[in-house]
């Protein structure tokens, strides 16, 4: 579903890559865990899924496509079978919760009656049934971020990626929040997240990724957040 | 629901950003209306130019019947005017040359002094009265001596015009009017180039929430840009509109008045020139918007 091919992604101004010729397969509906430091390389892995930048060398697939050499105008039908939650939520403050989630089909053209359809069942998915009406301010962390679950789960894509999800969030709710994205798992969809939470990476006991400095240095099934010896 | 989606946020777009829109509409205004007048006064050199002749054109009246010149004992006839087109062609100062009959004479007469002249049972002016007429463009102004001494002698000829001198300042004022309505135009075109890519930023910017989770979840470059484009093309519209009135009015109170009730020597253009100002103007408005609108929203927008 993504595959790096010696993938470096150097910046421009700075010294060493953010990515070196680094080397990755995760299958279709696999769950799996990037961790590690600041700078060590997860938020530009997630953006060279996304086709934000373009690998300086090497191959990106993501769903069949190599993407670095994808046409701009092809990269919006790209993201359509990605979904994408943030550790600040990013939600639209003057909408309510319907219209956050019903936003995301809106712009990509999904007729009102597929909107009426899926955006109910998703808010019932991520346990927000009853709460549509409300303002994201009226609604705690948790639901705020479980309604971006929602928004970037409701076109149904098949990749997530999640980066720090729980970063704002108490350790409660992020099991919570975590429970949501096994379940979404579950119906197939792969999904990659970056984190720093080690309580709920070494609970979870999915594949983990770990980065340091653009290289790989650990790509364990089933692993935990720390090097395991 | 696309279509909603677009028209509300037209509307919240205009709202919100409301005096930028204004600064932007009063700028077109003023400016598209000094390149309409601008347009008009380049029609009204070229009017008068046809009636008086240009900076380069002298004029040759022939002998018509019972010419009151005293080298006209009889009009002109065909083989006088083949004589005068010979002489005419080989003389090296001309560029040009074409007669011009009696009755075309009369038409811009007509038009110039309206009909009451010239119909009835009794007009008090017909064809026969107007000469027949040889305008000859000169290769260059300061040279017409020759052509003028060479003409002047020649069976068939009454008289030699050299309105040049009268038409010129005329010409030149209406020049200068043009290019100071255009100068003035360009600067200020250029204001609201900048007014409108100030405003996409300032829009930009308060949609970034927006614009940020669009791209994440696929929306189109062009579904983007749309409301943007939407929003140049409405102030677009609304500086056109106000433009176009303010050049109906300038033709309606200033030149239509001025020829129907005074200057009627003068040769005005009259509404076929207002549609092709507002032609103008109603082309480079959108234009003088949606270009920059296009370039910056792949800036500020990019996918």
């Amino acid at each position: 579903m993504i595959r790096f091919e010696k993938v470096t992604k150097a910046y421009p101004g700075h010294p060493h890559p953010a990515l070196d010729n680094i080397s990755v397969d995760v299958e279709k509906g696999e769950f799996v865990f990037l961790v590690g430091s600041s700078g060590s390389g997860k938020s530009t892995f997630l953006r060279l899924v996304l086709r934000e930048y373009r690998p300086t060398s090497g191959r990106v697939y993501v769903a069949g496509k190599e993407i670095n050499r994808l046409a701009s105008w092809k990269v919006p039908r790209l993201r359509r079978d990605i979904g994408t939650v943030f550790q600040d939520f990013r939600l639209l403050p003057n909408k309510t919760v319907t219209e956050n989630v019903a936003f995301a089909l809106q712009v990509i053209g999904k007729s009102r009656k597929e909107i009426k359809d899926l955006v109910p069942e998703t808010l019932e998915m991520v346990g927000l049934s009853g709460k549509g009406d409300r303002m994201p301010d009226e609604l705690s962390g948790g639901e705020q971020q479980r309604v971006a679950v929602a928004r970037a789960f409701v076109n149904r894509p098949m990749i997530l990626i999640a980066d720090e999800p729980t970063g704002n969030l108490d350790p409660t709710t992020s099991v919570g929040i975590m429970k949501l994205l096994d379940r979404i798992n579950r119906t197939g969809t792969t999904v990659v997240m970056a984190t720093h939470d080690s309580g709920i990476v070494d609970q979870m006991r999915k594949r983990v990724i770990e980065l340091e400095h653009g290289h790989v240095v650990r790509d364990q099934a089933q692993g935990v957040y720390g090097h395991q010896t | 629901m696309q279509l909603r989606y677009v028209s509300s946020e037209l509307g919240q777009g205009l709202r919100r950003n409301v005096s930028m829109h204004l600064a932007v509409v009063l700028t077109l205004f003023v400016s598209l209306t000094l390149v309409g007048v601008g347009v008009l006064f380049n029609q009204q050199a070229s009017k008068a130019a046809d009636h008086w002749g240009n900076q380069l054109q002298i004029t040759v009246y022939l002998c018509r019947v019972n010419d009151s010149s005293a080298v006209c004992p009889n009009a002109v006839t065909d083989a006088q005017k083949t004589e005068i087109a010979a002489v005419v062609e080989d003389n090296p100062e001309v560029a040009d040359y074409h007669f011009e009959s009696s009755e075309q004479a009369l038409s811009k007469a007509r038009e110039l002094y309206g009909d009451e002249l010239f119909t009835g049972e009794n007009p008090a002016i017909t064809a026969a009265d107007m000469p027949q007429t040889l305008w000859i463009t000169l290769q260059d102004p300061d040279e017409y001596e020759g052509i003028t001494s060479a003409v002047q002698g020649l069976d068939g000829v009454s008289k030699v015009r050299d309105m040049r001198e009268q038409v010129a300042p005329i010409l030149e004022s209406i020049n200068m009017l043009q290019w100071v309505a255009l100068g003035t135009a360009a600067f200020l075109v250029f204001a609201a180039l900048l007014l409108v890519a100030n405003t996409i930023r300032l829009a930009a910017f308060a949609r970034r929430k927006e614009i940020g989770i669009m791209r994440l979840v696929g929306a189109s470059t062009l579904y983007i840009a749309l409301p943007f484009l939407l929003e140049a093309l409405v102030t677009a519209l609304i500086g056109v509109v106000l433009a176009g009135g303010a050049l109906w009015g300038f033709m309606y109170f200033g030149i239509d008045d001025l020829s129907a009730n005074r200057l009627k020597f003068v040769p005005w253009i009259g509404w076929d020139e207002f549609w092709l100002a507002a032609g103008a103007v109603a082309i480079l408005g959108p234009l003088l918007t949606l270009l920059p609108t296009l370039v910056l929203t792949r800036k500020y927008l990019k996918v």
